[in-house]
C-alpha cells in the first residue's frame, strides 16, 4: 500500500463488498457491520470492532449468511438485529437477523434469522430502519412497492402493514427514513426523488429530475437531505423548496456512489464513488448562514468544501459508515473487500 | 518738632499750619478742651502713650513723658538746641495766628459795605415796571382790533382761492382725455398714467354725474394706453426696459398683471416645448434672453423661470437617456452632451439660481454611467449572439454546425468588440468638453468596473448558457439580474466545448490586453471608496474565468459521457442477463457507443488544439507502463487456466486478482483533463469504459451474458485505441476491467473461445462495412 496511509485496514473480508453499517444500538464499542458479496460462494457477514486502543479492527464475529448481500442495516436500537436484502441468481429476499450470543463453541455461526420479509414481488433494493431508535416499524423498498411492516423482534412477527405501488414506470432503488418525522421516507426513483407520507402512502414531495444514487438526511436539521447523482455530484436540498438545491458539491471524477451526513458535526458530509476515493466535505447550510453573509462569508465560501479526499483504495468504494459512537471516524468498504476505518480529526479541527 | 533729628522741609511745613488751622477751628467749634494745643500748652498734658511720643500733634501726646524721654536722651547741648528751635517755632505760630484773625476782619468789612450798596439801589425800581405793564396790555387791544377787522377779508380770499383750485381741476379733469390723447400720440404712457391716476378718485366720486363723459372718455384713453401698454409687453422687439416699464404701468393701473405673466411664461413654456419637437428654430440663445427679460420685467417670477428652465433641461436629458437606449457611439453622445452644457452654461449665466451646472453635470454623469453599462451590455450581447446566434442560424439552415468558425467568430468578437469599445470609450479623454474633465476619473472608474463586471457577466452568461444550471441554480448564486433573462435552450455540446474554448482564450489573450489597454488609458481613478478594492481586478477575472474554462470542459464531458452513459444504462438493465442467449453478433449498443465517441471526435476536433501525443508516456506516467506489462500477465495466465480448466474456485480468482492488483501500479484513469483534443476523448472514453464497468457490477450475469459482454469489449478494442491515440494502455487496461466485472459477476465464466470471437468480430465489421457502403 502507499506510504501516507492513515486508516486502519481490515483486511478480513475474503470477497467482494457493498455493504458496510454502524452498529448503532451498541454503546460502548464502535463496531460496524459488513456483508460481503460473492456469487458463488457463502457469503459472510462481519461484526467489526475498534480496538479501545483505535489503532486497530477487530473481528468481534463473523457470520455465514447464504446469499450475497446487496444492503445491510443495523438495528438502531438492538445491537443484536439486522437486516439484509440479498439475491441469490434470479431470487431476491430480505430479512431480518439476530447475530447468535457469540460463544467461545463455534467460530463462525449462523445467523438467526428472526422474521422474512418475503411479500415482495419485484426486486427487493433496501430495508429501512427508522434512524433514531426504537420504533416498531421497518419500511422496505422494492423496484416498484414501498412496504411498511411492523415488526415484533421478539415473537420473530412481521406484518405488512401498508404497500402501495409507484406503478411500472418508476424504479425504486434505495431511500433513507426521515430521522427527523417518523412518517416521512425519501425513495430513489430513476428520475427522481420521492417524498412518502407513511400515513396516507401518497407520494407528498419530490425533487424532479435527479437521478439519484443514494441519499441521506441530516439529522441535525430538518427538511434537509444530501443527495448522491451521477450528473451533479452531491446536491444538498430543503425538501420545502424541492426545485432548487441549497448546495451544489462537485462529487467524484466518476460516479458519486454514497453520501452521508456526520451524526454530530453539521455540514460535514462524506461521499464515496467508483473512483475509488472518499471525500470528506465541510458545507455550512441553514438559515445561520445568511446573517454572517460578509465579504468574509464571501472569502470563506471560495475556500474549498472539499476538506480531505481519501484516495488510498484499490477498487470502487461502495459503502460508508460514521460511527455513531466515535463521529469523528468513518469506515469505508471497497470493492475488494476491504474495510479502512480513518478519523477525520484533524479536518474537524482546522475548522 | 516732629522729629528729633531732621529739619522739616517747607511743603511740610505749609501742610502742618494747615492741619493746625484745621485743627482750631474744629476744636473752637466742638469743644474748649483742646484750644491750648499750642506748644506751651504741652506740658499741661497729662501723658497718655509712650509710643506717641513723636506725634506732637495727635491727641494722645503726651507732653511730660515727651519731655523725660527726650531729657534722657539728649545731652545738654542737644537740649539746648531742641530749645532754640522750639522757640523759633512758637514765633512762628503766632505771626500765622495774627495774620488770619487780620485776613477774615479785612472780609467782614467788606461783604457790609457792599450790603449797604445794595439797600440803596433797589428803591428806584419799583415804578419802572409798572410803566411797562401799561404798554404791554395797550399794545395787545390794539393787535386784537387789528385782528377782527381784516379776518373777513381773509375769510373771502382763502374762498376764492378755494374755488380757483377747483377750477384748476375741473379744468384738469376737463382736458384729461385730450391729454391723454396728446400722451398716447407722444407715447409718453408714463404720463398719462400718472395724470389718470389723479384723475381717478374724483372719477371715482364724482363719475357718475357730473363728469361722466369726461370719465368716458379718458377711460377709452386709457383703455388705449393699457392696449398699447400691453402690446408692448408682448412684443419681444421692444427694449426690456420699456417693457418692464410697461408692466409697472400696468401694475399701477390696477390691471391684472399676475394673469399676463402667466400668459407670457405659458408662452414661453410652449416655446421651449417647441424647441425640443422641432429641435433647432428657437436658439437657447434666445430663450435665455427670454428669461433675462422676464427676470427683469417680472422679478417675482423667479421661482418659475427656474422651474421652466430645470423643465426644460432634465426634459433634454430624458431624451438622451431614451435615445441611449440604444445604442448609440460615444462620439454622437458627446456630441449631444456637449450641446446641452453649452445651452446650460448660457441659461445659467442668467438663472444662476436655478444650479443648473450642477443638475446637468449629474445628469451627464448619469448618461455616461448609462452609456458605458449599455456599451458593455451591448458587447456581451454580441459575443454571446457570436455563440449563440450561430446555433439558431445552423438550427434554420440544417447545416452541420461548424464549431470551428463559431469558435473564430466568438474569439473575435470578444476580443475585437472590448477593444473596439475601449476605444470608443476613450473618446470621452480625447473630447473638450468642458465637463469632462471634472469626471475623468469618475469615468474611469466606470469603465473599470464596467469591464470587471462585463467579464463577471459573461462568466454567468457562459455558464448559464451551457445550460448546467438553468432550472436548478443553488440558491447563494441565482440568476443575476445583469446576466440575459433569455432561457436558452441547451445548447449542442460543441457550443458547450466552444464555451470553454472562449473562456481559456478570454483568459489568456483578452484579459492580459484589456489590462494593457486599461493601464494606457483608464489608469488612475481612485475617486470610488477602496472598501471594494480597486475596480477592474484581472487576476481575479483571470481566475474567474480559467475556473469557468474548466468547469465548462468538465461540463462538456460529463454530457458528453451522461449521453453514453444512459445509452449503456438501457443496454445493462434492459436484458435479463441471467437468462441470455448464446452471443450471436456484437451488440448494436457497440456501434450507438461508437457514434458517439466518433461525434466526440469530430467536435474536438473542430475546436481544441492537437496535444503533443506522448508516445512515451509510458515513461513519464506513474503505472501505465508497468501496468501494461504487469497486467497482461496475470491475465493471460488467468485466460490459461480458464481455458484449461473450467472448474476453476472463484476464491482463488478473487485472491488472484488481489494479488495481481498487488503488483500493478494503480492505474490513473481519472488525470487532469487537458485543453487538447486526445486528453477530452481520452478521458470521455475513460469514463465511458468505467461506467460500463460500474454497470456490469451490479449484474448477475450467466455464461452466455459474460460471453457477449466479452465479445463486445474486444469488438471495441480496435477502435477505441483508434480514437485515443496515445493511452492504449489505460484502454486495454478498463475493457479488461470490465471484463472482469463480468467475470466476476458471472455464475459460469466460461470465456468465448477465440475462433468464434474472431469469426463474430470479423462478420460485424464486414457488416459495419456494408452499411456504410449501401448508402452511397
Amino acid at each position: 500500500m502507499q506510504g501516507a496511509s492513515t486508516g486502519i485496514v481490515y483486511g478480513g473480508l475474503k470477497y467482494q463488498a457493498r455493504c458496510i453499517a454502524d452498529v448503532r444500538a451498541d454503546p460502548d464499542h464502535t463496531s460496524f457491520l459488513a456483508g460481503t458479496l460473492s456469487l458463488k460462494e457463502e457469503n459472510e457477514v462481519h461484526l467489526i470492532r475498534l480496538s479501545p486502543s483505535g489503532n486497530e479492527l477487530l473481528c468481534e464475529g463473523l457470520f455465514y449468511h447464504q446469499n450475497e448481500i446487496w444492503d445491510l442495516k443495523s438495528c438502531p436500537y438492538d445491537s443484536r438485529i439486522l437486516s439484509t436484502v440479498y439475491t441469490s441468481g434470479e431470487t431476491y429476499g430480505a430479512s431480518v437477523w439476530k447475530i447468535p450470543e457469540i460463544s467461545s463453541q463455534s467460530n463462525s455461526p449462523q445467523l438467526d434469522q428472526l422474521v422474512s420479509l418475503d411479500d415482495h414481488t419485484a426486486k427487493i433494493k433496501s430495508v429501512l430502519w427508522w434512524p433514531l431508535g426504537k420504533h416498531d416499524k421497518l419500511v422496505t423498498i422494492d423496484e416498484r412497492n414501498i412496504f411498511v411492516w411492523s415488526i415484533d423482534s421478539s415473537n420473530k412477527i412481521a406484518k405488512v402493514i401498508s404497500q402501495e405501488s409507484v406503478g411500472m414506470l418508476h424504479n425504486l432503488s434505495g431511500g433513507a427514513w426521515d430521522p427527523h418525522d417518523r412518517n416521512a421516507v425519501a425513495a430513489i426513483c430513476d428520475s427522481s426523488l420521492q417524498c412518502w407520507d407513511l400515513r396516507t402512502m401518497k407520494n407528498a414531495n419530490a425533487i424532479e429530475h435527479a437521478h439519484i444514487r443514494d441519499v441521506d438526511y441530516n439529522p441535525k436539521k430538518q427538511h434537509i437531505l444530501a443527495t448522491a447523482e451521477d450528473e451533479f455530484g452531491i446536491r444538498l436540498w430543503d425538501l420545502r423548496m424541492p426545485k432548487i438545491p441549497l448546495k451544489e458539491l462537485p462529487g467524484h471524477s466518476h460516479w458519486t456512489w454514497a453520501v452521508r451526513h456526520n451524526p454530530e458535526y453539521d455540514g460535514l458530509i462524506l461521499s464515496a464513488g467508483t473512483d475509488s476515493t472518499v471525500n470528506l466535505w465541510q458545507v455550512s447550510v441553514g438559515s445561520e448562514d445568511p446573517a454572517i453573509d460578509s465579504p468574509r462569508d464571501k472569502r470563506s465560501r471560495q475556500i474549498d468544501p472539499l476538506l480531505n479526499s481519501y484516495t488510498d483504495y484499490e477498487d470502487s468504494i461502495y459503502g460508508i459508515a460514521w460511527s455513531s459512537q466515535d463521529p469523528s471516524v468513518f469506515a469505508s468498504l471497497s470493492y475488494d473487500g476491504r474495510v479502512v476505518v480513518e478519523s477525520v480529526k484533524p479536518y474537524i479541527q482546522r475548522k | 518738632m516732629a522729629g528729633v533729628s531732621s529739619p522739616p522741609p517747607m511743603d511740610e511745613k505749609a501742610k502742618r499750619t494747615r492741619d493746625l488751622l484745621a485743627s482750631f477751628y474744629t476744636n473752637t467749634s466742638n469743644s474748649n478742651s483742646a484750644a491750648p494745643s499750642s506748644p506751651s500748652a504741652a506740658s499741661n498734658l497729662t501723658p497718655r502713650s509712650p509710643s506717641s511720643l513723636d506725634s506732637i500733634n495727635s491727641p494722645s501726646f503726651d507732653a511730660s513723658s515727651y519731655m523725660s524721654l527726650l531729657v534722657q536722651k539728649s545731652n545738654l547741648e542737644g537740649l539746648l538746641q531742641k530749645h532754640v528751635q522750639m522757640a523759633a517755632e512758637i514765633k512762628n505760630l503766632d505771626t500765622d495766628l495774627q495774620m488770619l484773625v487780620y485776613e477774615n476782619y479785612n472780609k467782614f468789612i467788606s461783604a457790609t459795605d457792599t450790603i449797604k450798596r445794595m439797600k440803596s439801589n433797589i428803591l428806584g425800581m419799583e415804578t419802572n415796571m409798572e410803566q411797562l405793564l401799561a404798554k404791554i396790555t395797550s399794545v395787545q387791544s390794539k393787535s386784537d382790533s387789528v385782528n377782527t377787522s381784516l379776518f373777513e377779508k381773509r375769510e373771502h380770499i382763502e374762498k376764492l382761492h378755494r374755488s380757483r383750485n377747483l377750477l384748476r381741476k375741473v379744468q384738469f379733469i376737463y382736458d384729461l382725455p385730450s391729454r391723454l390723447n396728446k400722451c398716447i400720440k407722444a407715447e409718453a404712457y408714463a404720463d398719462a398714467v400718472r395724470f389718470f391716476t389723479g384723475a381717478k378718485p374724483i372719477f371715482e366720486a364724482y363719475g357718475d354725474s357730473s363728469f361722466q363723459e369726461c370719465k368716458r372718455a379718458s377711460e377709452e384713453a386709457i383703455n388705449t394706453v393699457i392696449q398699447n401698454l400691453q402690446e408692448k409687453l408682448y412684443s419681444d422687439s421692444e427694449p426690456i426696459e420699456a417693457r418692464a416699464e410697461a408692466v409697472v404701468l400696468l401694475k399701477q393701473l390696477n390691471f391684472p398683471v399676475d394673469n399676463l405673466k402667466t400668459s407670457l411664461l405659458e408662452k414661453l413654456e410652449d416655446c421651449l416645448l417647441k424647441l425640443e419637437d422641432e429641435s433647432k428654430d428657437v436658439s437657447v440663445g434666445e430663450i435665455s434672453k427670454t428669461f433675462r427679460a422676464y427676470l427683469i420685467i417680472f422679478p417675482d417670477s423667479e421661482q418659475r423661470l427656474i422651474e421652466l428652465a430645470q423643465g426644460l433641461f432634465s426634459r433634454r436629458y430624458d431624451a438622451v437617456r431614451y435615445q441611449l437606449k440604444k445604442r448609440m457611439l460615444s462620439v454622437d453622445l458627446l456630441e449631444l452632451l456637449g450641446i446641452i452644457w453649452e445651452d446650460v452654461t448660457t441659461v445659467d449665466q442668467v438663472l444662476p439660481e436655478a444650479a443648473l451646472p450642477a443638475y446637468s453635470l449629474e445628469s451627464t454623469c448619469s448618461s455616461i454611467r448609462q452609456h458605458i453599462s449599455i456599451a458593455f451590455s451591448h458587447l456581451q450581447h454580441e459575443i454571446s449572439d457570436a455563440v449563440a446566434g450561430s446555433q439558431s442560424k445552423s438550427n434554420e439552415g440544417r447545416d452541420e454546425l461548424d464549431l470551428h468558425i463559431v469558435l473564430e467568430n466568438s474569439k473575435k468578437a470578444a476580443m475585437q468588440g472590448s477593444l473596439d469599445l475601449l476605444v470608443e470609450l476613450r473618446q470621452f479623454f480625447d473630447e473638450k468638453l468642458e465637463l469632462l474633465p471634472k469626471l475623468r476619473e469618475l469615468i474611469t472608474d466606470w469603465v473599470q468596473e464596467g469591464f470587471q463586471e462585463f467579464f463577471q457577466n459573461l462568466e454567468k452568461h457562459f455558464i448559464l448558457l451551457s445550460g448546467s444550471r438553468t432550472n436548478n441554480c443553488p440558491l447563494g448564486e441565482s440568476n443575476h439580474s445583469g446576466v440575459l433573462t433569455q432561457s436558452p435552450d441547451k445548447l449542442p455540446t460543441g457550443l458547450v466545448l466552444v464555451l470553454s474554448q472562449l473562456a481559456v482564450f478570454i483568459e489568456q489573450s483578452v484579459i492580459p490586453k484589456i489590462t494593457e489597454e486599461i493601464a494606457a488609458s483608464f489608469s488612475g481613478g481612485g475617486v470610488r471608496v477602496y472598501e471594494y478594492g480597486p475596480a477592474f481586478i484581472p487576476g481575479e477575472i483571470c481566475r474567474l474565468f480559467r475556473s469557468a474554462g474548466e468547469k465548462l470542459l468538465h461540463l462538456y464531458i460529463n454530457m458528453k459521457t451522461r449521453k453514453i452513459s444512459v445509452v449503456s444504462k438501457k443496454r445493462f438493465t434492459t436484458p435479463n442477463w441471467i437468462k441470455h442467449k448464446e452471443p450471436r453478433e456484437v451488440h448494436m449498443f457497440v456501434d450507438i457507443l461508437l457514434q458517439e465517441l466518433e461525434g466526440v471526435k469530430i467536435e474536438v476536433k473542430q475546436i481544441l488544439p492537437c496535444g503533443v501525443i506522448k508516445r512515451h508516456r509510458n515513461s513519464d506516467s506513474v503505472g501505465s507502463g508497468s501496468t501494461n506489462s504487469s497486467r497482461s500477465h496475470p491475465n493471460a495466465m488467468r485466460e490459461d487456466k480458464l481455458t484449461r480448466s473450467n472448474t476453476q474456485r472463484a476464491r482463488s480468482q478473487f485472491l488472484e486478482s488481489h494479488l495481481a492488483k498487488l503488483f500493478e501500479q494503480k492505474m490513473e484513469i481519472f488525470t487532469k483533463v487537458e485543453y487538447t483534443q486526445e486528453s477530452v476523448i481520452s478521458t470521455v472514453i475513460k469514463l465511458c469504459l468505467k461506467s460500463l464497468q460500474e454497470f456490469v457490477r451490479l449484474q448477475t450475469l450467466n455464461r452466455s451474458g459474460y460471453q457477449q459482454i466479452q465479445l463486445d469489449m474486444e469488438f471495441l478494442k480496435a477502435p477505441l485505441k483508434q480514437l485515443v491515440d496515445d493511452d492504449d494502455a489505460a484502454i486495454d487496461f478498463l475493457l479488461k476491467e470490465v471484463n472482469n466485472a463480468a467475470h466476476e459477476r458471472c455464475l459460469d465464466p466460461i470465456l468465448l473461445e477465440a475462433p468464434i470471437l474472431d469469426k463474430l468480430i470479423s462478420a460485424k465489421l464486414v457488416k459495419n462495412k456494408d452499411l456504410s457502403a449501401s448508402p452511397l
